[in-house]
């Protein structure tokens, strides 16, 4: 087990009435990606905004690289970079300019092409800022955050707002910190993004933390249901799920799928299928994900909720 | 606590974007050119103080000769003769003129009965009148009647035997140097060095508060007192564009011809520490952009009326001479005019005085009430 290197301890945020954060205790282990997950507003980016010590907090600890927040604000901010929620930067900067104003703002002298070529930016290098499509930007954003070759790297709602095949390539920059071997804090309400990328994933609602654990643990642990698809199938599959005692749902494709709570039922969905010579054209067998974690947890959509 | 390389990044990055920005280039080069131009060409004619004036001479006599070279000498007045044919109401009209001095027929004669009489020791009652038409909206033409009666008064005085009085007063009162344009240039100068300071500093503080750029800047070692004087380092640099910009055009077009000494540069430095720095107060207060604008108007208005910068402060009631006591303008302004026209040291040393205070003190609540968290 890798060491914690950040400890979160009953911490706690109150905006006059409102109670953003509500007592939360969490640990992030050395080297891992951790994800904090939930919808807009649940209190994930005062979290992280406290922890960088940019905010606050009413009350609790934090402990961060074996400093405490409230007494060691610069030696952290020295080790940390942070990729603030809808990062922006200077319009008239070029992407070269701007990974160089912020790396002397640490004083550092970081191989600026190297690190342009991490976060694939090299053939933009000569461009303006303000010129750069959002998947670009957030990449620049990345790049800034890793001036100071930090030990801990902040990524707040990294891909927000970008189209899919955008947030694909941030996916694979931060994968490829993480092989260098940095710990990423992550907040995110993209469930796949937090499957993708987290080896630790905390679940947020309304400021309480509801579930914490690796993605399959959170899965077994709070949805264990396994859907299997089958595509133009054959009459008598409304028998197979009776028989069995599961709940059968007919989709509009021409899909149905049965719910089965463990592996054992799917293999006897299948042999029953065989069994009754019922004919299909296509087969789909899938775990529940974090989406449906969360609606069991709070009965809600992870991607519905106000703005932070 | 202050680093000088860290500033230095900051204002060099800022300059490299303003360079790269042509329409914030053009308006800090320009804002100031064109008040100067405007201001200029408004008050390069009261600085001559010459004004037009419509002579019908009905009499053509000697005396009438007279009264109109006199008018002329003055060097107030522009004379221009009108046909004794015109009738006077309907020429100026016509000619959107607001002024006509008539002198009837027969003046010169009865002028000169008058002055006989006069020196026969008998007492006489008896005048002449000259007659001014005139448009009454406008105040021009209420100028001109004023300097008309001065004119008039002299004439008097001259008939009762003491010639040239006239031309005496009235010389005294238009050979002084000072011209409206010296009086004016200064305080172009420390309005735009206000303005530029003031609305640069909240304008840009807003737009990246608004970018979420400062809370980026707050994850980074850079201290909000390195940041403060990096802002206004730049704004300094945009106001010595400015006020070199407002030189240029004072002196090359209306012959400004202002001292050129150190008080100049502190000035302009004093003013920028002192607005900059408001600017940034009101940037923390005012978290809204629109909110943040209207601050700094209501900061920038009773500064531009009620320092000096466009009408002389003599000419207000005096509450609002004591108000002009309290703000920091005025003292940019009243120094500025020392240290550019008039060379009054008394004035020099109070307005460098309160300004490095006010200065001093702006920093400091700049420095201890900003701050890069958040709540």
């Amino acid at each position: 087990m890798s060491e914690t290197i950040i400890q979160v301890r009953g911490l706690v945020k109150v905006y006059d009435e409102l109670i953003a954060v509500n007592g939360i205790s969490f640990d992030v282990k050395e080297g891992q990606v951790f994800a904090f997950l939930g919808p807009n507003g649940a209190g994930k980016t005062t979290t992280v905004e406290i922890i960088e010590t940019i905010r606050t907090a009413t009350s609790g600890q934090v402990n961060i690289l074996g400093l405490d927040i409230k007494k060691n604000r610069t030696d952290i901010l020295r080790r940390i970079g942070v990729l603030p929620q809808e990062f922006s930067s200077f319009d008239r900067l070029t992407v070269r300019e701007t990974v160089q104003y912020y790396s002397r703002l640490f004083k550092g002298e970081p191989d600026i092409d190297e690190l342009l070529e991490l976060v694939n930016l090299t053939e933009h290098r000569d461009q303006l800022y303000m010129n750069l499509s959002g998947g670009l930007k957030q990449r620049v954003g990345i790049a800034v955050a890793l001036v100071n070759d930090p030990e801990i790297v902040f990524l707040d709602e990294p891909t927000t707002g970008l189209d899919p095949r955008a947030r694909r390539d941030v996916w694979d920059v931060i994968k490829g910190l993480k092989k260098s071997g940095k710990t990423i804090f992550l907040t995110t309400h993209y469930m796949e993004e937090a499957e993708v990328l987290a080896d630790d994933v905390a679940i947020i609602s309304k400021g309480d933390i509801i579930a914490h654990g690796t993605t399959s643990q959170l899965i077994d642990q709070y949805c264990s249901t396994i859907h299997v698809s089958i595509r133009g199938a054959g009459p008598g599959v409304e028998e197979v799920a009776k028989n069995l005692g599961l709940t059968l749902e007919n989709r509009e494709n021409g899909t149905v799928t049965i719910e089965a709570s463990n592996n054992d039922q799917v293999v006897e969905i299948l042999n029953n299928l065989k069994a009754r010579d019922i004919k299909y054209d296509g087969l789909d067998i899938r775990k529940a994900n974090l989406e449906e974690v969360f609606l069991s947890l709070t009965g809600e959509s992870l991607t519905t909720g106000g703005e932070e | 606590m202050m680093d000088a390389k860290l500033i230095y990044a900051n204002l060099i990055m800022l300059l490299k974007e303003f360079h790269r920005n042509k329409a914030s280039m053009f308006f800090v080069l320009l804002f100031p050119i064109i008040l100067m131009l405007l201001f200029g060409f408004i008050f390069q004619d009261q600085g001559e103080m010459e004004y037009d004036l419509l002579v019908q001479d009905l009499d053509g006599g000697p005396n009438a000769r007279n009264l109109t070279a006199m008018i002329n000498s003055t060097g107030l007045f522009g004379v221009t003769d009108v046909d004794p044919s015109e009738e006077p109401g309907q020429y100026l009209i016509d000619h959107k003129a607001n002024a006509m001095l008539i002198i009837p027929e027969g003046y010169s004669d009865q002028f000169d009965a008058i002055m006989l009489s006069r020196t026969t020791g008998l007492p006489v009652n008896e005048t002449v009148s000259v007659k001014i038409v005139y448009d009454p909206a406008n105040s021009a033409a209420m100028t001109k009647i004023g300097i008309l009666n001065s004119i008039i008064d002299g004439v008097n005085k001259g008939a009762s035997g003491a010639p040239d009085v006239l031309v005496l007063e009235m010389e005294t009162t238009v050979s002084d140097d000072f011209e409206y344009i010296d009086f004016f240039a200064p305080g172009i100068i420390a309005m735009s060095v206000m303005t530029t300071a003031l609305f640069g500093t909240v304008g840009m503080n807003t737009e990246l508060r608004q970018k979420g750029i400062l809370r980026k800047l707050a994850t980074t070692p850079l201290s909000r007192s390195e940041w403060l004087l990096a802002n206004i380092l730049y704004q300094l640099c945009m106001a010595v564009l400015s006020t070199i910009s407002i030189l240029l055009v004072g002196m090359g077009l209306f012959g400004l011809r202002p001292h050129i000494n150190l008080f100049l540069p502190l000035f302009v430095l004093l003013n920028v520490f002192a607005f900059s720095g408001i600017g940034m107060l009101i940037t923390r207060f005012v978290k809204d952009a629109d909110g943040a604008q209207a601050a700094a108007n209501a900061v920038m208005f009773p500064m531009m009326f009620l320092s000096g910068t466009f009408f002389p402060l003599e000419t207000m009631p005096d509450f609002l001479k004591t108000v002009a006591n309290f703000l920091p303008l005025y003292y940019v302004n009243e120094g500025m005019r020392a240290a550019m026209i008039t060379l009054d040291e008394g004035t020099l040393m109070t307005s460098t005085v309160i300004l490095v205070v006010l200065a001093i003190v702006i920093f400091v609540l700049g420095v201890l009430l900003t701050s890069w968290k958040h709540d």
